[in-house]
């Protein structure tokens, strides 16, 4: 029993993790934007294609094709920043949210359309399994969390400890302020998209690689980063993290010990309960 | 005055339209425009009228078909029964999702709705005993035929549907009509202009935007429930969050917070897609494309911007701020 409980804990860690690496792409744009940016599930989905396509079409290594997706991934939010989201900027919220279902549906099937409609697996090197006191750890789920958390890692640093993320907290805590101290919200804006499709990209990748991707895995991700979000408290960073670590053991205990058919509703589950008790989310200490 | 005689009109060309259209496809179009006008209608009370976009119109629909479905096949109610019963049905349903859903507002709102929507989708599938999951529930009944004395009207013909759904819209616009120009109305205008106003000025806002809800979530039962007794057939495919995206789109298409901006956006997203007869994923590109196109350069839908366009060329009646 207790050795069940520790590995569906190990379990739901391992996929806490990329709902933590979505979760923190779609806080970052909510909380400096505004923007419920739907199609960040889309994104992810794209990036994990491209990967095998990589990998499997150009011959390209992993690791390599994983950072050159993540590139892609990059410059594929600056583009959907400028083109889509830009001229809404000033309009009601509803309108970006319009917009971000458009853009669902435009790159969802002009995935279909690149990469077909079969659902695929990212090949790794990493089979063995470790095994402590009838744990199975297999390799590939401890190499998924270390890079997740190498990457919230860099990011946090990147956002608390360089010039670029000090302008980005400038401007989420205050934009009118920010713009009369000469940050350019525009590059600010690019440079929150771009950081944060990369990071979905990275979700993706890691998604493709533990479980596989599919046309369908889209929403499922981008839902279950909201609720990551609302678990948190949204626009917080700490809280996508820990949200994400909530959610992923959730499920984890959900599907063990409850229904793994029903596992997905916990989420549900999870948010309308937290939207009870704390409407704030759970590591925020107030609401705006 | 120029109103009521434009409404006269459209309903004349509408009980005409089988009689001088008699293509089967056709008719069958019309009658799935018109189920989606009522669905689209639901969503233009909750989204155009009060401002909270919810995503669940079409859980709403699949609680509504399934409800009238299975009332009429194993409860053993009149399917008319079974149709009025049935979004009565979705609104308990409603009642109990809208409550905690609605101490949110904006974004959050939105999410919690995208993932009642998942939540339904999933008992849907996987509630076989009931449901029969993926491959659905066939054989559902046609309501049963009326008979007037001189005439009998039997709903195996696709024309008798065509009417019942027409009807049924006539219905659900006149209803929609008194509530948002009842005094409820005034409030959820006023919720959508500016809540925190609105509270201030002393009105239990969430008793409102709860009624909304259920409101907008009730007519979505009944359009599922005459979607699933015109099918015969019902699956949970249709009833997934893309229809309630569907609903959106046709209500910001359209123009959202008016009364036949629905229509014009339901009529859309139904005979658009058809019309443009092309592979399914190239026709949800143009839809995606569409979608930011309005959004971008037509903000407030197709009906104002055309009231704007007439009012421009005629000169007359005052430009809508």
């Amino acid at each position: 029993m207790l050795i069940d409980f520790i590995q569906q804990i190990f379990n739901g860690l391992v996929v806490g993790s990329i709902y933590t690496l979505i979760a923190l792409g779609l806080t970052t744009i909510f909380g400096i934007l505004g923007i419920a940016h739907f199609a960040h599930g889309s994104v992810a989905m794209f990036g994990g294609y491209l990967t095998y396509f990589l990998i499997s079409a150009l011959g390209i290594g992993l690791l390599p094709s994983f950072i050159l997706a993540m590139a892609v991934g990059a410059l594929l939010g600056v583009v959907l920043e400028r083109v889509a989201y830009y001229p809404v900027r000033n309009a009601p919220p509803i309108n970006s949210f319009i917009i971000a279902l458009g853009l669902t549906l435009i790159i969802e099937k002009l995935n279909l359309l690149a990469f077909g409609i079969d659902q695929v697996i990212i090949p790794t090197p990493f089979v063995n399994v470790i095994n402590i006191g009838g744990v199975t750890m297999p390799e590939l789920r401890i190499y998924v969390l270390v890079i997740a958390a190498i990457l919230v890692i860099g990011m946090t640093l990147l956002i608390q400890r360089t010039w670029i993320g000090m302008a980005v907290r400038a401007v989420a805590q205050n934009r009118l302020a920010a713009v009369l101290m000469g940050i350019n919200v525009n590059s600010v804006s690019m440079f929150v998209f771009a950081l944060s499709s990369a990071l979905g990209v990275a979700a993706g990748v890691l998604v493709g690689a533990l479980f596989a991707v599919a046309p369908g895995v889209s929403s499922g991700l981008v839902i279950k980063g909201f609720a990551v979000l609302i678990l948190g408290g949204l626009g917080s960073i700490p809280g996508a993290i820990v949200g994400g670590m909530v959610l992923g053991v959730s499920e984890a205990f959900a599907a063990a010990f409850v229904s793994s058919a029903y596992k997905d509703v916990i989420s549900f589950l999870l948010m309308i309960l937290v939207l009870l008790v704390r409407p704030e989310g759970l590591m925020r200490r107030s609401s705006r | 005055m120029w109103t009521r005689f434009a409404i006269v009109a459209v309903i004349a060309a509408a009980i005409v339209f089988p009689l001088f259209v008699t293509v089967n496809y056709f008719i069958h179009l019309a009658i799935l425009a018109m189920i989606f006008m009522i669905v689209a209608q639901g969503a233009n009370v909750i989204q155009g009228y009060t401002g909270y976009v919810s995503i669940a119109q079409g859980a709403f629909m699949g609680i509504g078909a399934y409800a009238s479905a299975l009332l009429s096949m194993r409860a053993g109610f009149p399917v008319w029964l079974s149709m009025l019963v049935a979004p009565a049905i979705t609104a308990v349903a409603a009642a109990i999702a809208g409550y905690p859903s609605l101490r949110v507002k904006g974004h959050y709102f939105a999410i919690v709705t995208l993932a009642m929507n998942m939540v339904v989708f999933i008992v849907l599938v996987n509630w076989i005993s009931l449901t029969k999951g993926e491959p659905g529930l066939p054989s559902i009944p046609s309501p049963e035929a009326i008979n007037l004395g001189f005439i009998e009207i039997a709903f195996e013909k696709r024309r008798a549907f065509y009417y019942l759904a027409l009807a049924a819209l006539v219905l659900v616009m006149w209803i929609v009509a008194a509530v948002v120009r009842s005094r409820v109305g005034r409030v959820l205008l006023a919720i959508r202009q500016n809540e925190t106003f609105a509270e201030a000025a002393g009105i239990a806002c969430w008793k409102y935007k709860l009624f909304a809800f259920i409101f907008s979530a009730s007519l979505a039962g009944f359009g599922g429930a005459i979607y699933a007794h015109y099918m015969g057939f019902i699956n949970p495919t249709p009833f997934s969050a893309d229809a309630s995206l569907n609903a959106i789109l046709a209500v910001i298409l359209g123009g959202s917070g008016t009364l036949t901006g629905p229509l014009i956006g339901g009529a859309l997203t139904v005979i658009l897609p058809e019309a443009l007869r092309v592979a399914e994923i190239y026709r949800l590109i143009a839809y995606g494309l569409l979608l930011i196109l309005v959004v971008i350069f037509l903000p407030r839908g197709l009906v104002p911007a055309m009231v704007d366009g007439v009012r421009s060329i005629t000169g007359r009646g005052k430009k809508a701020p």
